[in-house]
């Protein structure tokens, strides 16, 4: 389980031209499905490793992480069981809400973008999230028991 | 009450709950020192040294492709790319006799003014390692760092023109902020009649822009923009961009004038940084 989470950090920051926000989508993922594993705290070392990998201000997108991640841990079991079209709308949430918190940091750090293609990137990550959690879910069950 | 010595949900909840008040303070702090008081830099070099190897682990396949495809052509193709080469080669070794002749004039006259001598800039050849893919943040990873002696502050430089500035640096590469970065001015002039002016990125890669020359400003579409070296980030006389538009929007003070810039910033391979040698004192009398 560590070694996936290993293997995502590098997929979800430089596959950008998709649009797709692999990082929160990952750690929603992983903080719904292993929890007792994946916690706030490597939420947070992802999003720190995230935040060297891309020049940002340190500390940017693990604070949005952490977040995601307590608040993925605080519904896991009831997200687990909830129809796919009822998880997407929480997924759609949560990624606006990451989107939210980077853009508040940036906000008061000056550096200040507005731009329609990150909301697009939201739409997208929330679509894709039963594609994403299937496959995840298959590889998971071929490598945990 | 709990059935077996395991925690209740209810506690675990506190357990995580004080988990991420204790990474939220964490982060703010961190972001603070961050941005405010740049303490952070040296273990931030040492952490992306550290985290260096991703960027090439994720890179390699990419750069791998480009250059197999990139061998794989036809014989003809070849031949055709052969003839060009050899082509510019001539033109460019004849202009380099003309630069003898420059340089000794140059040498002659600025000892009769008694003028500051001129710098000789070394040049460091370096390749691209990653480029960040966020639309707003134009920056790109070469693969030279402060183990060759290359420095944040260094300018980095195009075979065409100028393509940004390293803003950090770590032992095995370091990062450059191109010139169409948002956050990114350069202090130009007009080669031509030596109007100065400072060139901001808008986030686009096509253009950059001039702000504030008023309307009676001797500029015109296709004045070549030189760096003017004022401000001593940027050594003086490299080519920068050619200005394409230049608006006069009824009711502004000032131009709206876009320029393009010379490198081709989306199609980066090859740069050189411009390592600036220090300069013999100045003589006054």
């Amino acid at each position: 389980m560590i070694s996936s989470s290993l293997l995502v950090i590098p997929l979800p920051d430089n596959f950008a031209f998709i649009r797709v926000p692999w990082l929160p989508l990952s750690v929603i993922f992983f903080s719904i499905m292993t929890p007792s594993f994946f916690g706030i705290l490597s939420a947070w070392f992802i999003g720190f490793v995230a935040d060297l990998l891309q020049g940002d201000i340190l500390g940017q997108n693990a604070v949005a992480l952490s977040v995601l991640a307590y608040i993925s841990y605080r519904f896991h079991l009831q997200i687990r069981v909830f129809p796919i079209w009822q998880m997407m709308i929480v997924i759609l949430l949560l990624l606006s809400l990451n989107e939210l918190i980077l853009l508040w940091v940036q906000g008061i750090s000056g550096q200040i973008f507005f731009n329609y293609t990150r909301w697009i990137a939201i739409v997208i990550g929330a679509l894709i999230w039963p594609i994403f959690m299937t496959l995840l879910l298959n590889i998971k069950s071929k490598v945990d028991w | 009450m709990p059935l077996s010595t395991e925690t209740t949900v209810a506690q675990r909840h506190r357990y995580s709950a004080y988990r991420l008040v204790f990474t939220l303070i964490f982060s703010f702090g961190i972001m603070y020192l961050d941005f405010n008081g740049k303490y952070l830099n040296t273990l931030r070099s040492y952490l992306s040294a550290a985290v260096y190897p991703v960027h090439v682990l994720v890179n390699t396949p990419k750069n791998l492709f480009s250059a197999i495809s990139g061998n794989i052509n036809k014989q003809e193709k070849l031949d055709l790319i052969n003839q060009d080469i050899k082509k510019e080669n001539i033109i460019l070794k004849s202009k380099i006799q003309q630069i003898y002749k420059l340089e000794s004039e140059n040498k002659r006259l600025r000892a009769l003014l008694d003028s500051k001598p001129e710098h000789q800039n070394e040049l460091i050849f370096a390749e691209i390692v990653s480029i960040n893919n966020d639309v707003n943040k134009h920056r790109i990873m070469i693969n030279k760092g402060s183990r060759e002696n290359v420095y944040s502050g260094d300018v980095v430089s195009d075979s065409k023109g100028i393509i940004g500035q390293i803003i950090r640096d770590h032992i095995f590469g370091s990062e450059v902020l191109l010139i169409t970065d948002p956050e990114h001015a350069i202090p130009i002039e007009v080669a031509r009649n030596g109007l100065r002016s400072i060139a901001i990125g808008v986030g686009n890669y096509d253009h950059i822009v001039l702000n504030y020359l008023p309307i009676s400003a001797d500029i015109n579409k296709g004045d070549v923009l030189i760096t003017s070296g004022l401000g001593g980030k940027y050594p003086e006389g490299y080519p920068v961009a050619t200005v394409e538009s230049i608006a006069n929007l009824t009711g502004e003070p000032f131009l709206e004038i876009e320029a393009k810039p010379f490198a081709e910033l989306q199609n980066i391979n090859e740069v050189w940084v411009i390592k600036q040698s220090i300069t013999q004192p100045f003589n006054i009398e």
